[in-house]
């Protein structure tokens, strides 16, 4: 039995070649192999969210998905948000200045959520921003700081678009 | 929670596919979405020997809309249906059905053909597909074979697939013109699997019901096809005057019928009666949006 | 004369302590690896109650990358397992194996442990053990364990009776012999579990560092574990160093001792290896604490104009096979009884009360412990007493409110309310809700045939409390004070170090801004360590919405002590009186800064050139102090909801939410309405969504996140906060807040939900108020198979 395969990625944009364990995650794979622990792992079937990240463009749950499946893809987790310069993405700022985080445990999944989000709804209404988010889990915040955030960061977002 | 071992594979054509599923025998899966598989490996409930990854094959990701037929091929997610303005506007109860899937990162990996495999009895897709008079096709090495939704489900997680046996494609015929579609369900929170959902498409020409579609989801076996209550309906002068009396007649007659499980969620007592409520509410929407015919 | 800032209490300072996370930078238990680490993962028992016939590790242990199957049975005789604390109020003893020996008494229970290279394997191996049970009867239910003839969880415990008081105060008989009415009914609340997003953990490493034991823990008490590890492990408590590693959320549930993490910091000093655990969710649904779960039959006697005249409660907790180490088997049904009576006159009560054990997951302390249940039950019976007298609930509750004016006052459960405006709550509640308009469209509001219910729920709660208050009543171990050290570094800069973790709270900014102000130093300049034993004084840790008083009054305590060192040290090297100095932006100077040290300057000569400073001026500049309120600082609130049920489907909608909290002196609004709203999201999750169930075997039906159902951001309405502060009597006039709206949201749902159906003769007494419930609440006909 083949029990480790080669896979190409680029996580963050920078490109990686490792032999993973077929059966390893995508989850454990950022967080143990490339010691990217900023993705967590609350539940691993795919329920509370706070392993999601992006798969070429798109939300996936990463305990959800194996690191085989990788192959070939471009991921990007809360660790590539901020710029090379440091320069946080306005999300980041935006969930930091409306205290849009508590214990921290579900931000990761919230901010991957939200940057989808808002990339196909750039303006959208309240209940849109809690619909999109109904997939990710928060047991400390009760959503309200977090939903201000994500309509912060749009707001925000439209006006650096327009300078 | 951390998934056993297995022989992992991941075909780039169909026939590879086909053939490696073959050679994985009785404990091979197919790995489409995998967000009902991943989670029974990762809780151990499940240990297939073998995981055929299909994703790399490129000829099963296609959504064709025809004239008279759409065709969802094994790769078609979720989110996939819920971007597409033929599905939308030809296809409106498969649609509006999809929107009621968990949420967004799910839909992005899951697929239509996937679920329909899968044929959990709270799951959306085998019901839709049943209300449509949908169809299945089957691939395995000895060729193709298509059946209709309903004799593919065979009972709760469980489908007439044989080892060596996949869904390559999931076929809708298209409704007729002016045909009103609704799909209601009830789940504790957005997103979940339905307590109970009605899948309903009335076609009505000249004040009568010309044809009634009815599945109920969430029943305990597979999609149920509500055909004590189509029948109450069809052939039926069907107007404001007659929609209340006959609708309340269709949801007794589904109350009646169902044989639902209990579960965690609910007692098999309130699923029939969320049942009949649904039917109740699925038939005035659908009533409400056939077109002038 | 003082001039300090006094401008950063009370203003939303954005906490540092948010950068990491928001970085993906934060560490968390999973994120610590050490070379040489090596994972465990657990055995738990598939029975609720059964005898270990036998269990053969042979195939785990030969499994490649297994280095080491742990058993009871190896266990035994070298470690103490966990007696429960020894409770004055105790039915008998139950102790608790580290690793299961002759009996499980709980499904989930751990009977072998695995180390092994990677988590993974370690699963691996754990599949391939196998055990031979003989099933015992079960018992699942409290009222039927504690029968004469039922099965008996604990050999000395008769009655399966952990715990069980009886108390009475004042003419109860006589008040119910001459009430004008009587209200009496039953209640349930069914089991629930804090669902951290985070689950327990540890990583524990035999000399990393200088200690011999390191632990890093998911956890809320560092110290107290430091306590009991050197204990258990037969340490010296120098020898052991626990960290709260950032934590996930804790609510409660890591504030237990548990057998894991005690397991694994005796594996790393056996292996001499860093061993790590990692809860995973299926595991965290049955080895960690569960809550509630809780019977009431409560009877309220009145007089002609609604005053309540006595209570008499009758209070069964479901607890679990084991009393759980440190708070006991007794917290949950000792604080439902006593404090039942909220912040109402309760002039006579009695009580009995159970703590009863069954074959399930321990129960141990999770937000606000037996109040949501207490005051659920109390507020709905104001209620049902309301409709009966034909009064107005809100007017109801107002006739019964401890009105400042009487204050002090001593209720009949001992209690001493004070420096809290119970009505002025409920008053700004009632006037933000537009109570009057509420109730005058209640019958025509709600759309589509719903039911419109409107509950108003006022609570109590009791926080910060000092040694005269138990927290865990009848426990040996009461806390009630903690300790803070201020250290000038050379820099100048402050450092705060307490013993008081977050997990998600603030607690180090809310320090900051507390130290910054009675300091009059820049809030850049003062930094805050609060997680590790090896960096603080000893402190109990963070439970019972205690670190805003604690934390603020042993800082306001400890600065007012540093400052005058400071000022002394300034008027020395300024050649000023004292009374002339002040400290302002981290600077010591003349009122008209003609003359200026800042304490960076100071800091340095202080430190490097102690020369020329005599020395009782240069004794250092670090202060421990203590702080004990000595009593509890009662917090308030009054939550109006209004709700919308649908009698076809049961659902239920919230569809407003008013809640008028007093947190006393707020450090930082935006910190504190996250408490608030997060508080109010557990008690909707609570009233409405969650519940742990178990079926006749005692095998859990709710084990994954799939079944147990908490709050999405669909779930929680828009919440309209207000607040009617007033300041605590503590140091500071800080008060908690951390609990209190949960116990709001649970009381005014439940009461909405009634209100709603009382208009159809429905009345749903079982919470949570599943759709089912409803309807059945409804008397809706519902056909089984």
């Amino acid at each position: 039995m083949a029990r480790d395969r080669t896979i190409t990625c680029k996580v963050n944009g920078r490109a990686y070649e490792k032999s993973v364990p077929v059966r390893q995650s995508l989850a454990d794979f950022l967080r143990d192999t490339l010691s990217l622990t900023g993705t967590h792992l609350g539940c691993e079937h795919g329920v509370c969210g706070a392993c999601t990240v992006l798969m070429n463009g798109r939300s996936v749950r990463s305990c959800l998905t194996l690191a085989v499946q990788a192959d070939e893809t471009d991921i990007v987790t809360i660790e590539g948000l901020r710029s090379d310069s440091g320069e946080w993405h306005q999300i980041q700022k935006s969930f930091h200045e409306n205290f849009g985080l508590q214990c921290g445990y579900c931000t990761p999944g919230f901010l991957i959520t939200a940057i989808e989000l808002l990339e196909e709804n750039p303006d959208p209404t309240e209940n849109e921003v809690r619909e999109a988010l109904s997939g990710n889990i928060c047991r400390c915040s009760g959503y309200s700081a977090i939903v201000t955030a994500v309509m912060a960061a749009a707001r925000d977002m439209l006006e650096l678009q327009k300078t | 929670m951390k998934a056993p071992w297995f022989e992992y594979q991941a075909p780039r054509t169909l026939e590879e596919g086909l053939e490696t599923l073959r050679d994985a025998g009785e404990d091979g899966r197919v790995l489409s979405g995998g967000q009902s598989l991943m989670p029974m490996l990762n809780m151990r409930i499940a240990a297939p020997t073998h995981l055929v990854d299909i994703n790399r094959i490129d000829a099963l990701n296609h959504l064709t809309v025809e004239s008279d037929t759409l065709r969802l091929g094994a790769l078609v997610r979720h989110a996939d249906v819920l971007r597409s303005k033929s599905i939308r506007e030809g296809w409106s109860l498969l649609a509006e059905a999809t929107t009621q899937i968990a949420h967004i990162a799910i839909r992005n990996r899951g697929t239509v053909c996937g679920s329909i495999s899968h044929n959990d009895p709270a799951a959306e897709h085998p019901g839709v597909l049943a209300a449509y008079d949908g169809t299945v096709v089957i691939a395995s090495t000895e060729g193709t074979r298509e059946v209709s939704a309903e004799e593919f489900s065979d009972g709760m997680m469980s489908t007439i697939l044989e080892p060596g046996e996949m869904v390559i494609e999931v076929r809708y015929p298209r409704p007729a013109p002016g045909a009103g579609q609704a799909f209601v369900e009830y789940a504790r929170r957005l997103g979940d699997f339905a307590i109970a959902g009605v899948a309903a498409i009335l076609e009505v020409r000249n004040g009568t019901c010309e044809r009634a579609r009815l599945t109920i989801v969430g029943m305990g076996d597979g999609p149920f096809r509500a055909t004590g209550a189509e029948n109450i309906l069809t052939g039926e002068t069907l107007d404001a005057s007659t929609s209340a009396e006959l609708f309340a007649a269709a949801s007794a007659k589904v109350m009646d019928e169902v044989d639902p499980a209990e579960d965690v969620h609910a007692s098999s007592g309130y699923r029939r009666h969320l049942a009949g409520v649904l039917t109740k509410r699925a038939l005035i929407t659908a009533f409400a949006r056939t077109g002038g015919v | 004369m003082r001039f300090s800032n006094e401008k950063i209490v009370g203003t939303s300072v954005l906490p540092d302590e948010a950068i990491p996370l928001l970085e993906g930078e934060g560490r968390f238990i999973n994120d610590i690896s050490f070379s040489g680490m090596y994972h465990v993962a657990f055995l738990r028992s598939q029975y609720a109650h059964a005898r270990l016939v036998s269990v053969d590790t042979e195939a785990a242990r030969a499994m490649p990358g297994v280095i080491k199957v742990m058993t009871g049975a190896e266990l035994a005789g070298k470690v103490e397992p966990f007696r429960s604390m020894p409770n004055r109020f105790s039915g008998g003893e139950s102790v608790q194996h580290w690793l299961a020996v002759d009996k499980v008494r709980f499904c989930g229970e751990a009977i072998c442990a695995v180390v092994a290279e990677d988590r993974a394997t370690a699963e691996d191996a754990v599949d391939l053990i196998e055990v031979d049970y003989d099933p015992l009867p079960v018992v699942t239910k409290a009222r039927e364990g504690e029968m004469d003839d039922a099965p008996r969880i604990h050999d000395e415990c008769a009655n399966n009776h952990l715990i069980k008081r009886e108390y009475e105060r004042g003419e109860v008989d006589e008040a119910f012999a001459n009430a004008h009415a009587v209200v009496e009914r039953s209640f349930h609340i069914g089991r629930k579990q804090a669902m951290c997003l985070e689950g327990r953990g540890c990583v524990a490493a035999f000399r990393q560092g200088s200690f011999k034991l390191s632990v890093w823990m998911s956890h809320q008490l560092p110290y107290v574990v430091r306590h009991y590890l050197a204990k258990h492990l037969k340490l010296g408590e120098t020898d052991v160093r626990v960290i709260a590693a950032q934590t996930g959320g804790g609510f409660g549930q890591k504030a237990s001792i548990y057998p894991e993490e005690f397991l694994c910091s005796y594996l790393a000093l056996q292996l001499r290896r860093p061993i790590k655990w990692v809860e995973d969710r299926l595991e965290n649904m049955v080895a960690s604490t569960h809550a509630r779960e809780n019977d009431v039959e409560l009877k309220i006697a009145f007089d002609k104009d609604g005053h309540i005249l006595a209570l008499d409660s009758d209070i069964w907790a479901d607890v679990g096979a084991y009393s759980t180490y440190l708070w006991s088997a007794g917290m949950e049904p000792l604080q439902i009884a006593g404090l039942m009576p909220g912040p109402y006159k309760v002039p006579a009560m009695r009580y009995v009360t159970r703590g009863v054990a069954t074959n399930k997951t321990p129960v141990g302390p999770y937000r606000a412990v037996g109040r949501p249940t207490a005051s659920t039950s109390l507020e709905l019976l104001l209620d049902d007493a309301a409709r009966q007298l034909g009064m107005d609930p809100v007017e109801l509750r107002k006739r019964n409110l401890i009105t400042a004016d009487l204050m002090p006052y001593r209720n009949a459960n001992n209690l001493l309310h004070d420096h809290v405006n119970y009505e002025a709550c409920l008053d700004l509640s009632a006037a933000k809700a537009n109570y009057q308009k509420l109730r005058e469209g209640q019958e025509s509001a709600a759309p589509n045939g719903k039911l419109r219910g409107i509950g108003v729920a006022c609570f109590a709660e009791l926080t910060g409390l000092g040694t005269s208050t138990a927290v865990g009543p009848g426990t040996l171990l009461q806390p009630g004070r903690d300790a803070v050290t201020l250290r000038l570094e050379t820099s100048g800069a402050l450092t705060i170090a307490a013993a008081l973790p977050s997990q998600g709270q603030r607690i180090a900014t809310a320090m900051c801004q507390v130290a910054a102000d009675e300091l009059g130093m820049k809030l850049e300049d003062v930094n805050c360590v609060t997680n590790d034993t090896a960096m603080a004084p000893y402190g109990f840790g963070t439970f019972a919405s205690r670190t805003a008083v604690f934390g603020s009054g042993a800082v306001i305590k400890a600065a007012q002590e540093l400052r005058e060192r400071l000022l002394a040290l300034g008027a020395h090297l300024l050649e000023t009186p004292k009374e002339e100095l002040g400290i302002v932006d981290s600077a010591i100077q003349t009122l008209d800064r003609s003359k200026s040290i800042s304490l960076a300057n100071l800091a340095e000569q202080s430190f490097f050139s102690a020369k020329h400073i005599p020395d009782e001026l240069n004794q250092g500049f670090e202060i421990t102090s203590f702080y004990d309120p000595k009593f509890g600082s009662f917090a308030a609130g009054a939550h109006t909801v209004v709700v919308d049920v649908d009698p076809e489907t049961g659902d239920v909608e919230i569809v407003r939410y008013v809640a008028v909290e007093d947190v006393g002196r707020v450090i930082n609004p935006a910190v504190v309405e996250g408490q608030i709203i997060g508080g109010i999201a557990q008690g909707i999750g609570e009233a409405l969504l969650e519940e742990l169930i178990y079926d006749e075997d005692g095998q859990p039906r709710t084990v994954t996140l799939a079944d147990y159902l908490v709050p999405s951001s669909m779930e929680i309405p828009k919440i309209e906060l207000h607040h009617a502060n007033t300041p605590s009597g503590a140091i500071g006039g800080f008060k908690g807040c951390g609990e209190g709206s949960i116990i709001g949201a649970v009381g005014a749902i439940a009461c909405a939900i009634n209100d709603a159906l009382s208009r159809k003769g429905g009345d749903l007494r079982a919470f949570p108020a599943t759709p089912e419930r409803v309807l059945r609440a409804l008397n809706v006909e519902m056909r089984d198979a």
